[in-house]
């Protein structure tokens, strides 16, 4: 577990230096267990940091999405850096973005957080409704400690923690700059067991159970707005010419959508989970997400987010590319 | 839905790279071979044009099959733009089977501007087997009846 005084420390000097423009960290949320992400501007407002297993979001996120409005005539742009507080998972959507040069290494300073894990807050939503009061959750050994209303529950480990973190690669940060706490084992392997078992259905079966799941589909776009990859200033979703998908829900349109959202997430995943955790209706969004992680393993060998110097996926190619499909 | 398929004829959308695949057709065409007229031809300037969601469109607008033919490797005009189309529908293809489309629907094929008969194979084979799987209803656009 990060010692909480210690990152407000690293964070206030941080915060302090000349060459530092705003720090994105989390802080508790108004309700419940939740945590929210702060934007710290000053060194007085570290106080208020945290980091416990209920920081779920991926700060990634924000850094690419970042509104830059033109420069005022006469006004030199803004050059200081953003420091970003990253688990395991989200520091491998800042390596994916350099990677597809969204921004250079020295634009920002990351502060690396080697994870233990983090809570599926829908599944604590549902052990304890109506905890309204700000409480807490902290990691002991393998056992969540859930303190509220001035009670104390111990949960095994296994029951909260989020899917995401049973099958994670990296716990530790692979980009970092300062980290927060001791390097963390590598915990668990991907057999990627869900989307075999998906797989190996026949046509019918795997349409049937896709057009339940993608006739619930409001199209909010929630998942595509906090994706850390889906940060195109121009998306094809909003494009009125060429329309490549009518704003009609149905299911014809749903299933477009969401073809061409997880199409674009080909080999750039990093399996950071956010899509499926704001989903309002529990599409099972990162099963599609993990069967391009899956062939992108398995056809051309590359892992999305663990190299800033590789080359993204789908613009580069091998002349030995898998010809079989070809008829 | 196999009984009644025997005079079920498919729509099938065929985006040929403008070099060696539609001239392959062209070819096809000049010399009087005999294919299925079920396929409808758009022309690109390469394989490498054909966007993953072009396919969707496709499929979406009533399609029954889609083929996307490009120069052999190391042939394109463009030098790799076939390269790019290979590892895009590799993915695609694969995604689409996951979700539940037949892989028969969606298939690739280099075609060179010689090859005329080849053209005519892939035709006849796309469409046998479109036939025999029956037409693509999953996600066809609802008409509007204004």
């Amino acid at each position: 577990m990060v010692d909480v005084n210690k990152l407000r420390e690293i964070a206030r000097e941080v915060i302090s230096r000349e060459d530092v423009r705003e720090l994105i960290g989390y802080r508790p949320g108004t309700y419940g267990f939740r945590a929210r992400p702060a934007f710290v501007m000053g060194p007085d407002e570290v106080d208020e940091l945290i980091f416990t297993p209920a920081c779920v979001n991926n700060l990634a996120s924000y850094i690419a999405l970042e509104e830059k409005p033109p420069v005022r005539r006469g006004e030199e742009p803004d050059l200081r850096k953003v420091a970003v507080m990253v688990k395991g998972c989200d520091s491998r959507a800042l390596v994916q973005q350099m990677e597809e040069k969204a921004y250079d290494r020295d634009q920002i300073l990351v502060l690396g957080i080697p994870c233990t894990g983090v809570v599926d807050m829908a599944k604590v939503q549902e052990r304890f409704p109506d905890v309204l009061e700000p409480a807490e959750i902290t990691l002991e050994g393998d056992k969540f400690i859930l303190s509220f209303n001035g009670s104390k529950e111990e949960v095994p480990g296994e029951e909260l923690l989020a899917e995401k973190c049973k099958r994670c690669r990296y716990p530790t940060p692979l980009v970092y700059d300062e980290l927060l706490d001791e390097e963390v084992e590598r915990f668990a392997d991907d057999d990627y067991s869900d989307v075999e078992a998906l797989e190996n259905r026949s046509v019918e079966e795997k349409w049937d159970y896709w057009e339940e799941k993608f006739s619930r589909c409001i199209r909010c776009y929630s998942c595509r707005n906090v994706c850390p990859m889906c940060y195109c200033e121009d998306c094809v979703l909003d494009r009125l010419q060429p329309m490549w998908m009518r704003r009609s829900v149905d299911i014809s349109e749903n299933t477009a959508y969401h073809v061409a959202r997880a199409y674009h997430l080909a080999g750039r995943c990093i399996q950071c989970g956010e899509c499926e955790r704001v989903c309002p209706v529990d599409i099972p969004l990162m099963e599609l997400n993990r069967k391009f992680y899956k062939d992108v393993e398995d056809l051309y060998d590359y892992e999305p987010g663990t190299e800033v110097e590789a080359e993204p996926l789908l613009s580069t190619f091998s002349v030995d590319d898998s010809e079989e499909f070809i008829m | 839905m196999a009984e009644n398929n025997s005079d079920f004829e498919p729509d099938i959308v065929a985006f040929l790279c403008n070099w060696c695949s539609y001239a392959g057709a062209d070819l096809a065409g000049t010399s009087r071979v005999h294919y299925p007229s079920n396929v409808r031809v758009i022309r690109v300037m390469c394989s490498g044009r054909v966007n993953p969601l072009f396919v969707m469109n496709a499929l979406q607008q009533g399609a029954d099959g889609v083929i996307v033919a490009g120069c052999h490797p190391g042939d394109c005009h463009y030098m790799t733009g076939n390269y790019y189309a290979r590892r895009r529908f590799n993915l695609m293809r694969n995604f689409l089977e996951y979700l539940g489309v037949e892989p028969e629907r969606v298939r690739m094929s280099w075609v060179s501007a010689s090859e005329g008969t080849k053209w005519k194979e892939v035709v006849e084979e796309v469409t046998e087997d479109i036939k025999k799987i029956g037409p693509m209803d999953k996600f066809k656009r609802r008409q509007l009846n204004w």
